[in-house]
């Protein structure tokens, strides 16, 4: 006997749960089967009437297992039928990934490293900083962490790139409507609490681990929403008495856009291009877990064989990369507002 | 439609109301609701109550009021920043209120230009580029309207600027880079927003005198909205007063400040020193005959505060008024003098006597 028994009893239920031929299925019908003596549940320990409980008193009630295992089989139901929307919509990242991780590798030390302190003086116009990428290649390459730190770099490209490609419209979006942003709010806050290795699961189910864009999805969703609320919220904060000079003067919608609200929204925008990038150098390493290359991988390395100085080395080259990323998009951002401010 | 006379631009019986459903609340307004009653009863905003006003073809038409009696709102009915909940609004003959998205936007690019308050200049453009935004919005490049836009910020005093940005200029002179804007525009209409009234005294005098200027030599049709009475006075042709969204009185500057017909005006009036404000036209004796004996001649568009310059203060004498060299009338020290004070219902009749 179970403790709800009374519940079904007495809405005359019984007969809809059927006999109570399901067996021994819990540890409390064991005892009460090997002592022979019925269990009396004290007032103090009944069970919260949760799923399992109430299918311990009627058959036909489902247990809370069956409910995830339900879940596993409606997704594994629609699986095919998403791919065949998902899979080419996706495929073009995947390219991208394989494109990029090929050139970066291929691409010899010797033209790489000038032509990334070539684009961070292009970026920055600063000597000090492009002393500071330069410092920092070097050391990641005389330890022979060079290979990954390019892989992660070119993942890093790659995903930030879209995220921008992205966000931005969804930001400029978000902006000119009040229901678009209504309705899109709460999905970057989802996005941005669940933990990212919840939505690792459906994607490696979705698609093959082989497959690139499978760390690249989970790295977009996981990094696009810094630069979709940045957007909208530095559309949203363009003064208002511009705004109405634009329109005193006859600006249609599109030349306001591109003439006065997106220019004067670009410190906020550049400054969730580099939470973006932040962000995506985060997740890098957790895709490691779903076969994503570069760094994060020596750390998974370090934590698996507990070889602790791998660990600690691929650290600190994932902390160099953060520190250049931060400082050149940084720098950007500086010479961005010095053109608007001085 | 050229004729000198039409109004350039005509508002009729214009109504706004702000709030969820103006429509509903509209015929409440035109019994005669208060601002404060319909707030109170029916949660909705009065902006303008039936305003109907000509502003002469190529004159400076001031609007004046506190802040909150709709002159902001008004002025932005002449190009439709604001929609109104009815009337119309006649510009050259037509009705702007029926203008499509198009047409409106060609209003706004070429025939009517706007200055700021807050200049609101573009932070990412340079002076050149902000003054040229007319042109640039209807699609010229920067060569074709650097020529134009150079010429008129010359024309307000900003040579060799272009180049600079709004923020590394003081407040006077991204102003005059908002006018210098308005201006390359070659707009015959000009509305300015309390143009002037973030600027410092000293500046704002010589802002207002550059308009002045302008005015002699370009006769645009300005609408100027200004707070400041000795601002409206100094460059108003006609002057409209608004108090809580509807027209207290609208008229000639003098004939308003001689005849003020609202305790509200007369309360805006009491402070102004009206020696430098009134002119000789107003209050001498008109004449065409030869007054004989004389102390001395003077513009019929001279101040008050010259004339007593020139008397020495001395209350018997008179002058002759001339307008281009022809006389016109006859100024008496004393009706002078009794003009200075603001004249009040109680003793109206005993200047009849006098």
């Amino acid at each position: 006997m179970a403790t709800y028994d009374f519940l079904f009893d007495s809405l005359g239920l019984r007969e809809w749960c059927g006999d109570e031929g399901g067996g021994i299925t819990s540890m409390a019908d064991l005892m009460s089967e090997a002592t022979g003596e019925e269990q009396v549940v004290s007032a103090w320990d009944t069970p919260f009437p949760s799923l399992d409980a109430l299918h311990d008193a009627c058959a036909a009630i489902p247990q809370s297992r069956d409910v995830t295992l339900g879940l596993e089989n409606g997704f594994l139901d629609i699986k095919d039928s998403l791919k065949v929307v998902v899979d080419p919509i996706t495929q073009p990242l995947s390219w991208a990934l394989e494109n990029a991780l090929w050139l970066m590798q291929s691409v010899p030390w010797w033209i790489m490293i000038p032509a990334l302190m070539l684009i961070v003086y292009l970026v920055g116009r600063s000597f000090k900083l492009v002393g500071l990428v330069a410092a920092a290649f070097g050391f990641l390459a005389f330890i022979d962490y060079y290979d990954y730190t390019m892989q992660t770099l070119a993942i890093i490209f790659v995903c930030a790139v879209i995220c921008v490609v992205l966000g931005v419209p969804i930001g400029i979006a978000m902006s000119r409507s009040d229901r678009v942003q209504r309705a899109i709010i709460p999905i970057l806050d989802m996005l941005q609490t669940l933990p990212p290795f919840v939505y690792l699961i459906p994607l490696i189910f979705l698609f093959s681990v082989t497959e690139p864009k499978l760390y690249g999805i989970a790295i977009i969703l996981y990094a696009i929403v810094p630069v979709v609320r940045l957007t909208d919220l530095g559309i949203r904060l363009v003064d208002k008495d511009v705004i109405e000079a634009a329109d005193a003067f006859g600006m249609t919608k599109r030349q306001k856009l591109y003439g006065v609200q997106i220019p004067l929204a670009l410190p906020n925008i550049m400054a969730g291009v580099n939470q973006t990038i932040m962000m995506s150098l985060a997740m890098v390493v957790i895709a490691s877990l779903v076969s994503a290359p570069g760094l994060g991988v020596l750390v998974l390395r370090g934590i698996r064989n507990l070889e602790l100085g791998v660990g600690l080395l691929s650290g600190l080259g994932i902390v160099l990369l953060a520190i250049i990323l931060d400082r050149v998009t940084k720098a950007a951002l500086a010479r961005i507002n010095a053109q608007q401010k001085s | 439609m050229v004729d000198e006379n039409t109004p350039k631009i005509s508002v009729r019986g214009l109504y706004k109301i702000f709030g969820d459903a103006p429509g509903s609340v509209l015929d409440l307004v035109r019994d005669g609701i208060g601002k404060a009653e319909l707030q109170a009863e029916t949660g909705h905003v009065l902006g303008l109550n039936d305003i109907n006003v000509d502003m002469p073809r190529g004159k400076t038409t001031v609007i004046m009021g506190l802040s909150g009696s709709g002159k902001s709102t008004l002025i932005r009915h002449l190009n439709r920043l604001i929609e109104p909940t009815a009337g119309e609004v006649w510009v050259d003959g037509e009705n702007i209120l029926e203008y499509r998205q198009g047409k409106l936007r060609e209003l706004r690019q070429k025939r009517m230009s706007m200055v700021f308050q807050k200049f609101a200049l573009l932070p990412h453009r340079t002076v050149l580029e902000n003054a040229g935004l007319a042109p640039a919005v209807s699609g010229k490049s920067r060569r074709q309207y650097a020529e134009e836009a150079t010429k008129w910020l010359d024309r307000v005093g900003l040579e060799g600027q272009g180049g600079q940005y709004p923020a590394q200029l003081s407040g006077g002179m991204q102003q005059r880079v908002g006018i210098a804007r308005a201006l390359t525009s070659n707009s015959d209409i000009m509305l300015m927003d309390e143009a002037f009234s973030a600027l410092d005294p000293l500046i704002r005098t010589d802002m207002q005198n550059l308009l002045i200027d302008l005015q002699e030599e370009l006769q645009k049709t300005v609408v100027f909205i200004t707070h400041d009475l000795d601002e409206a006075l100094k460059l108003a042709d006609h002057l409209v007063i608004l108090k809580d969204g509807y027209v207290v009185q609208q008229g000639e500057p003098q004939e308003i400040l001689l005849n003020p017909n609202d305790p509200y005006i007369e309360d805006f009036v009491a402070d102004i020193n009206r020696a430098r404000v009134l002119r000789v036209r107003s209050v001498m004796e008109e004449t065409r005959d030869d007054p004989g004996e004389v102390a001395g001649e003077v513009d019929h568009d001279d101040t008050l505060e010259s004339v007593i310059a020139k008397s020495g203060g001395d209350t018997t004498k008179r002058y002759r008024v001339t307008e281009d060299g022809r006389l016109v009338g006859v100024l008496h020290m004393r009706a002078l003098v009794r003009a200075l004070v603001p004249s009040s219902r109680d003793d109206a009749p005993a200047m009849a006597d006098a």
